[in-house]
């Protein structure tokens, strides 16, 4: 198994990961980190719906993600991990799943969080929890399509938000 | 208390107004306003004039979804407000279902609408235009919208009638996989283009049609360049810089 | 061109902007269809019809996913057919160099179309508050006609880039024209053709699809062998 992109997106399986990211990174599996989509089976299938046959898509909660991506099914597999927040991305990282790079897409904004992109909105804890996945060795990038520029998220904080 | 039913005419206004859904699209809420307008005509005859401030704070909320594909949620979303209305307990309620739904159906248009039947009905439409036929445009527009139309008014009625269950017969109808289709037949008749006009071409210039070969190598190279995120602005120029160049030359 | 033919190549460049995005997105937008458009209110559907193939598929393949706003090819559609037909009558230039020459300096100032559509839906952001604002105090009609009022922001900012590029186009037309039509017409059929081919090719690098290469050269060489031996 290689995890070829893992992803904070609030959107989670929608038009920029399907039509943009699964073609570049040629990905063939699509694993959503969450434990409310997990335990709700309507979203599930509506998820399900939206996803190509060629591709296989697991959802499972934060806990059962590490054992689902060292099952024997996914040993071949390249596989895209989906996350909603910094928090269960931290989570996952902590439960033992190494992902050498965290690509920041689309964070909403809601009240007491600063705009730092068009699409990502952080606060202070946000801003703690990447801290701490960058603790484990991980390099943490924005970008929203791979048609736009990566850029370390450092320089996104430097600039400061608004 | 017994379930309000919506009328024919309710239902068709609601279809209307779906053509104007993204009239003021914005960056903050996107199609906020849009949604609320779509359901206006349903949340009209469910409530009367006075809708309740929750219903209005809630339909108007955050929302973005494949415009084509939004009269399918306005009927579901109708639906169980009518059912919640009525004492029913739905399994979502109507807030989250749209919030559930907005992305993967967005996801669904993308590839079947943008990606797959857009491209199919435009090569049909340029190959008959390479040919010097005007009815062109007309065919282009005929095959695209009659997916289209359907697609929207079957939708609503889907949506409203199956309420949650639509996005299970949705699923049956297996979308992504019939936009795979459309794109692999798009790539074909891309070659079926490419081949006439290096055809052509060669035919103009009084070649043998071999040279006409060449032409494969050299669109491969540049769907390489464009794949790996060269502008079609730059592809045009270089390619009109060197013919011009040619030219002058020769 | 008189001023009647402006207006009304205006009005059709509003009529089409606000396809792209606003207002029933029957594709009318489509450059194959809005040049044949302007043409035909002009009294030239087919030089409408050759701006609108040379435009078509440049294009096609970018999706209007996320917060990337694709250049405005209806406009340069627009703006290319008014600019063959009115520069062209003046020099007294006419036939596929010239439009070829009107879609090649159209074709950048696409970019004032990504510019005006930002600005567009900034403008709506106010709208989209003060439209809640209407709703969340009971006033229904005042949310339908703040949401109907973005239709003349969008209308705005595609007439903005039709007379941008109408008016920067004639500008640089009329000035490099005489001396590069010369070259444009030795080039003969070939400029037009590899036009198309660019992009076909853009729209094939762009497409989702994991076979495309072979599809499509399976298509190609086909094709190629079917009118070869006819």
């Amino acid at each position: 198994m290689s995890i070829v992109l893992a992803r904070i997106d609030s959107r989670l399986v929608h038009g920029q990961v399907l039509e943009a990211w699964v073609p570049f990174v040629n990905a063939d599996c699509i694993v959503v980190a969450n434990d409310e989509v997990a335990g709700t089976s309507f979203q599930c299938m509506v998820m399900q719906a939206a996803i190509p046959s060629s591709i296989k898509l697991i959802i499972g909660t934060l806990e059962e993600t590490a054992s689902i991506l060292r099952s024997a099914d996914l040993l071949k597999k390249r596989v895209l991990l989906l996350f909603t927040s910094s928090e269960d991305a931290l989570k996952v990282c902590q439960l033992g799943v190494s992902y050498p790079k965290l690509n920041l897409g689309n964070m909403h904004s809601s009240a007491g969080k600063d705009r730092y992109t068009c699409t990502i909105a952080l606060d202070q804890h946000d801003i703690d929890m990447l801290k701490q996945v960058e603790g484990q060795g991980v390099t943490i990038v924005s970008q929203c399509v791979p048609a736009d520029r990566e850029q370390n998220w450092h320089k996104l904080i430097r600039s400061g938000g608004r | 208390m017994k379930e309000i039913r919506l009328s024919w005419l309710t239902f068709l206004r609601i279809y209307l107004r779906s053509f104007l859904l993204q009239a003021s699209w914005n960056f903050e809420k996107l199609q906020n306003l849009g949604f609320f307008y779509l359901m206006l005509p349903g949340l009209r005859s469910i409530y009367g004039d006075e809708i309740p401030a929750d219903v209005r704070q809630r339909h108007c909320a955050y929302f973005n979804t494949h415009p084509y594909f939004a009269p399918l949620v306005a009927g579901t979303t109708l639906r169980l407000e009518t059912l919640s209305l009525a004492g029913e307990e739905p399994a979502v309620d109507s807030e989250t279902y749209k919030k559930m739904v907005m992305a993967p159906l967005a996801a669904m248009g993308d590839a079947l609408f943008w990606g797959g039947v857009r491209p199919l009905a435009a090569l049909v439409g340029l190959l008959m235009a390479s040919q010097g036929s005007l009815w062109a445009p007309v065919v282009f527009l005929v095959l695209f919208n009659l997916p289209h139309l359907l697609f929207r008014g079957i939708g609503l009625i889907l949506g409203y009638a199956q309420e949650l269950k639509a996005i299970e017969t949705l699923q049956k109808c297996r979308l992504p996989d019939l936009a795979i289709r459309l794109k692999e037949s798009t790539t074909i008749l891309i070659g079926v283009l490419c081949a006439y006009l290096s055809f052509k071409g060669c035919e103009h210039q009084e070649l043998s049609a071999a040279w006409g070969f060449v032409q494969l190598p050299i669109v491969l190279l540049f769907a390489w360049l464009a794949h790996k995120g060269v502008t079609s602005l730059f592809l045009v120029l270089l390619t009109t810089s060197s013919l011009l160049l040619l030219a002058l030359l020769f | 061109m008189a001023v009647g033919d402006y207006l009304l190549a205006g009005l059709v460049a509003m009529l089409t902007g606000l396809d792209r995005v606003a207002l029933i997105q029957i594709m009318i937008s489509r450059p194959l269809v809005a040049a044949p458009l302007t043409g035909w209110v002009l009294g030239n559907p087919l030089v409408g019809m050759e701006v609108g193939m040379l435009l078509e598929l440049l294009w096609l393949g970018r999706l209007p996913v996320g917060a990337a706003i694709p250049p405005d090819d209806t406009q340069v559609a627009v703006g290319a057919t008014v600019l063959a037909l009115s520069v062209g009558h003046l020099l007294d230039l006419h036939g596929m160099p010239m439009v070829i020459l009107s879609v090649l300096i159209a074709i950048p100032l696409g970019k004032f179309g990504q510019v005006f559509d930002r600005l567009a839906r900034h403008t709506n952001d106010r709208l989209a508050l003060s439209g809640h604002d209407a709703l969340m105090a009971g006033n229904t009609t005042g949310l339908e006609r703040y949401h109907l009022f973005g239709l003349a922001s969008f209308a705005l900012a595609s007439l903005a880039t039709a007379v941008i590029i109408v008016l920067i186009g004639s500008f640089v037309l009329y000035s490099v024209a005489p001396l590069l039509i010369g070259a444009v017409r030795e080039t003969g059929l070939s400029l037009q053709y590899s036009l198309i081919l660019v992009g076909a090719a853009s729209l094939l690098g762009t497409i989702n699809v994991n076979r495309s290469a072979s599809l499509f050269c399976a298509a190609f060489t086909g094709t190629m062998l079917v009118l070869w031996m006819r």
